[in-house]
């Protein structure tokens, strides 16, 4: 034991020694997960698992022992899964389509703006343009002359989460598929491959970390999302976050909800595990200093380029169809019985929730900039160095991720409701649940990206008299700049628009934009629900607009980057 | 330039740490400041409590800041803020969430100036809220899917039993809606426990979905999603006054109520501003706000004249039951609920 300690103090002592930068580094990321992650986290596990003073699973075996909350962890693992493989799936095609057809680029530029549609409108949104396309009644069941269709369900929870994550795997295969290189293709093709057979060696397995990280992040989004499966899982189809929230906010049940919440952890932690074993051993680098002059990647086979173009196109009409519905419905006088045109919903948008729409911003802009530094640095230092307990900084740093929004929240107020920390109120705590809950996809996607990026171009930098902190600057993060900034849109796209943490942590001084939407739905006010929506789409489209413009940049200098350390080597 | 990525994490880690000691120093400040303000957590929405508030501020000078949650959110807030609240009092909600706080020691006593002018019946025996209006269940249903099956509006509990109404009920899940609640102990006082149960089993086969909140299903049933509901008086007249072809009924086995109420909340910071939203929430003042302003509830003030017919309770069978009776049995009912009417 002793002998252990003296062992990892020693081999503190040599890191600190040999690589200060990130020894220091590393202490003021533990610092704050401790205050961000851990402590919320540790306090509800107390009000969980501890009773009268001595640990117990009372709370635990209490929740359990209804067969629908056994019926609710079997829904939860069935609908994740099914979640994961197919927004997986739609992703990859999607940016397939986008990165290796011949489309032209203005149906490109459409499939992009159609895949981040779902995402920038709050969850409840879609859903309730899903129920009346697909529910009772609803108008594509009458015009297909479908008759017997439930859409609340299992079904259609799958259909809805699907169309709102695949999004998130879209953006981090496709930075993928745009980095890899395409000399690959050459060499294949000129060795006699067939179109193919270049896709099924080349192309998916080195897209294999962007699978398997968009899988890991679409498997936790739907595992954690309560508000879809709140409005269409009806009760034949419990899930476990659902079922957390309506025991903390139905019975008031704080202690059996977070207990639950807790057994969301073991499926992520098994995801998070199996991820290592199949990628931790191979090697996905096709990005290294000994590239020639850049070609542009091979087609797609024609079989393969028909079935993309079907689905991209159904897919895409049907997400438009369903926004159609947002959009006519923000103009209507009172939603399908006066169909009279009017401004009134606009002009009260701009009247009353003029507060909402700025402390929305001003809240998501400080998290966007905060998360995405703190997203680098933890993606790169969990990727490219080695220091005692990685595994666990690692998940560590995805825990918030993991668990249900509602429950973090919870957490949240329970931690920093008092002195020191006394957040409650204040702008510090919607940025702070924000940041380490959504920086996970620019973590993910920074170190997908790093897997495909050979070290040897950093060692290069090192051994020409670079230090470490250098190399990092000038030769790691232009390389990884497009992943960093799919990563950055991902994050800002998610603090204008999610609802789940923050339900809890929205006060009498800061308000969001997404609270207020919700708060139309639930007094009926349609319309005006509609031009809330349109008026945060809108926003978040420019803001995209000019992330976008970022990425195409840094995508053009990264190209450029690589031939310059491919030159000096 | 060896320490920049050191730097960088400094300046972001100072960031986070500076803003969030200055804002959170800043708080007992603003909330020390007597009668300027009054912090509110709404359970009424926020477009009638937006007007009702307006009118206070009018009447007295006091500035009110609110967040609009759902009963649920609301209480699970307040219980986790104990230690240190953010808001002087909850307004609206039904009287079981108070009930069920004061369990909590969420609440703290507190006998507005005309309490005695509001029926007993509808404040706390120990001071913890007072009533501000009260809310009769009703039917809602679809003038177009009674037209084309034709049929009358409902007026009997077992009327929503007729096949034609098969997959096309909507109305609130018993463990998140208060109006699912008040369902059940409607139909426990009418039928008693067990039959109430039976009831509700054979109900289930012509529900389509139980909505989250209470009145969720009442927009699918004006658009015709949906046929028929349940649902609190309040949430049926707001969305038939908004056009819709839709018809409020009541069974002649009669309804149970629920009071919406308002309560100060234990170590109020602005104690003296949230007395006087009390003493002006029993004062007629309330009553005739919601009247004017056509917010349908029914003021707890028997002086205040309702000019609405629709909340003309002299033709409606109103039910009494008591709010500590509610409370005791809520979490057996929703149990009982869940075990053997949507798990069946």
């Amino acid at each position: 034991m002793a002998e252990g300690y003296r062992g990892m103090k020693k081999q503190r002592f040599v890191l600190l020694k040999k690589d200060p930068a990130l020894f220091s580094t590393l202490v003021i990321i533990w610092v704050l997960f401790g205050i961000f992650i851990f402590l919320p986290v540790f306090r509800l596990l107390l009000a969980a698992f501890v009773v009268d003073g001595k640990p117990s699973f009372a709370n635990l075996a209490a929740v359990m022992k209804t067969s629908y909350n056994i019926r609710a962890l079997y829904g939860s693992l069935l609908l994740a899964t099914t979640v994961g493989i197919s927004g997986t799936v739609l992703g990859y095609i999607f940016a397939l389509a986008v990165t290796r057809t011949t489309l032209p680029r203005w149906g490109k530029n459409i499939l992009s703006a159609i895949t981040i549609l779902p995402l920038i409108s709050p969850p409840f949104t879609s859903s309730i343009s899903l129920t009346l396309a697909l529910g009772p009644n609803g108008m594509l069941l009458q015009l297909f002359g479908i008759e017997n269709f439930t859409i609340y369900g299992f079904w259609g929870t799958w259909l809805s989460e699907t169309l709102t994550y695949f999004p998130i795997a879209f953006m981090v295969i496709e930075a993928i598929l745009n980095t890899m290189s395409a000399n690959l293709d050459d060499a294949a093709l000129s060795l006699g491959s067939t179109k193919w057979r270049l896709f099924r060696t080349v192309t998916v397995p080195l897209s294999l970390p962007g699978i398997a990280n968009s899988f890991l992040l679409v498997f936790g989004a739907s595992l954690a999302d309560f508000a879809t499966p709140l409005i269409l899982g009806g009760h034949s189809f419990p899930v476990l976050p659902t079922e957390a929230y309506l025991l903390i906010t139905g019975l008031f049940d704080l202690k059996g909800g977070a207990s639950l919440s807790f057994l969301l952890l073991v499926p992520a932690l098994i995801v998070f595990l199996m991820q290592r074993l199949v990628l931790g051993r191979k090697s996905f680098v096709s990005v290294t200093g000994k590239s020639g002059a850049r070609t542009v990647f091979s087609g797609l086979p024609v079989s393969l380029s028909v079935i993309i173009g079907i689905v991209c196109t159904i897919v895409s009409a049907f997400v438009i169809y369903l926004y159609a519905i947002i959009l006519w419905g923000s103009f209507v006088k009172v939603w399908s019985v006066n169909n009279t045109f009017t401004w009134e919903h606009y002009a009260y948008v701009f009247q009353h929730g003029k507060k909402a729409i700025l402390d929305t911003l001003a809240i998501a802009l400080v998290s966007t900039v905060l998360g995405s530094i703190l997203g680098i640095v933890i993606g790169y230092v969990t990727q490219r160095k080695t220091f005692p307990g990685k595994r666990f900084f690692e998940f560590g740093s995805l825990l918030n991720y993991a668990l249900p929004g509602t429950v973090v929240g919870i957490a949240y107020i329970i931690a920093f409701n008092q002195r020191p920390l006394l957040l409650t109120g204040t702008m510090t705590i919607l940025v702070a649940a924000y940041v380490f809950r959504y920086y996970a996809t620019g973590i993910r996607a920074v170190s997908a990206s790093l897997e495909q990026i050979d070290p040897a171009l950093e060692e290069a930098s090192l051994s020409l008299g670079a230090g470490s902190v250098r190399t990092f600057t000038h030769v790691t993060i232009p390389l990884i700049m497009p992943a960093v900034l799919s990563g950055t849109r991902y994050l800002f796209i998610h603090c204008m628009t999610a609802i789940s943490a923050t339900i809890f942590l929205v006060s009498v001084h800061w308000t969001l934009l997404t609270t207020r939407i919700l708060e139309s739905m639930t007094e009926l006010q349609f319309s005006q629900a509609s031009a809330f929506s349109i008026v945060l789409i809108l926003i978040v489209f420019a803001g995209d607009a000019i992330m976008r413009g970022l990425i195409k940049l840094s995508s053009m200098k990264f190209h450029q980057s690589v031939r310059e350390v491919a030159h000096h080597e | 330039m060896k320490k920049k990525m050191f730097v960088m994490v400094c300046v972001l880690s100072c960031l986070v740490l500076a803003s969030a000691f200055s804002s959170g120093a800043k708080e007992p400040t603003v909330a020390g400041t007597v009668g300027g303000t009054v912090n509110v957590y709404s359970i009424m929405p926020e477009k009638y409590a937006t007007k009702v508030f307006e009118a206070f501020t009018a009447d007295t000078g006091i500035k009110v800041n609110f967040v609009r949650l759902s009963s649920g959110e609301a209480l699970a807030r307040l219980i986790a803020e104990k230690g240190n609240p953010q808001v002087d009092c909850l307004w609206g909600g039904p009287s079981d969430t108070y009930e069920a706080g004061v369990l909590e020691g969420v609440f703290a006593t507190y006998v507005p100036a005309e309490a005695d002018k509001v029926p007993a019946k509808y404040r706390s025996a120990q001071g913890y809220w007072t009533g501000i209006g009260i809310i009769p269940l009703c039917f809602l249903t679809n003038d177009d899917f009674l037209a084309k099956n034709g049929l009358k509006a409902p007026t009997s509990w077992y009327d929503l039993l007729d096949p034609a109404y098969r997959n096309g009920l909507q109305m609130a899940d018993a463990r998140t809606s208060g109006t699912a609640t008040e369902r059940i102990y409607t139909l426990v006082k009418i039928m008693g426990e067990d039959e109430a149960f039976a009831y509700q089993k054979k109900l289930n086969s012509n529900v389509q979905l139980y909505t989250k909140s209470g009145a969720g299903g009442a927009m699918p049933i004006a658009t015709g999603q949906a046929a028929s509901g349940v649902f609190y008086i309040v949430d049926a007249l707001d969305i038939q006054q908004q056009g819709y072809p839709l018809t409020v009924s009541y069974p002649v086995e009669g309804v149970t109520y629920g009071v919406e109420a308002a309560g100060i909340i234990n170590g109020a910071k602005n104690l003296e501003a949230a007395k006087t939203l009390m003493d002006w929430a029993a004062s007629k003042r309330l009553g005739e706000v919601m009247v004017a302003d056509s917010i349908n509830y029914i003021p707890t003030r028997p002086d205040v004249k309702v000019t609405n017919p629709a909340l003309d309770m002299t033709q409606v069978n109103l039910i009494e039951a008591e709010a500590e009776w509610k409370g005791e049995k809520r979490a057996e009912y929703v149990n009982r609920w869940v075990a053997e009417v949507i798990q069946q």
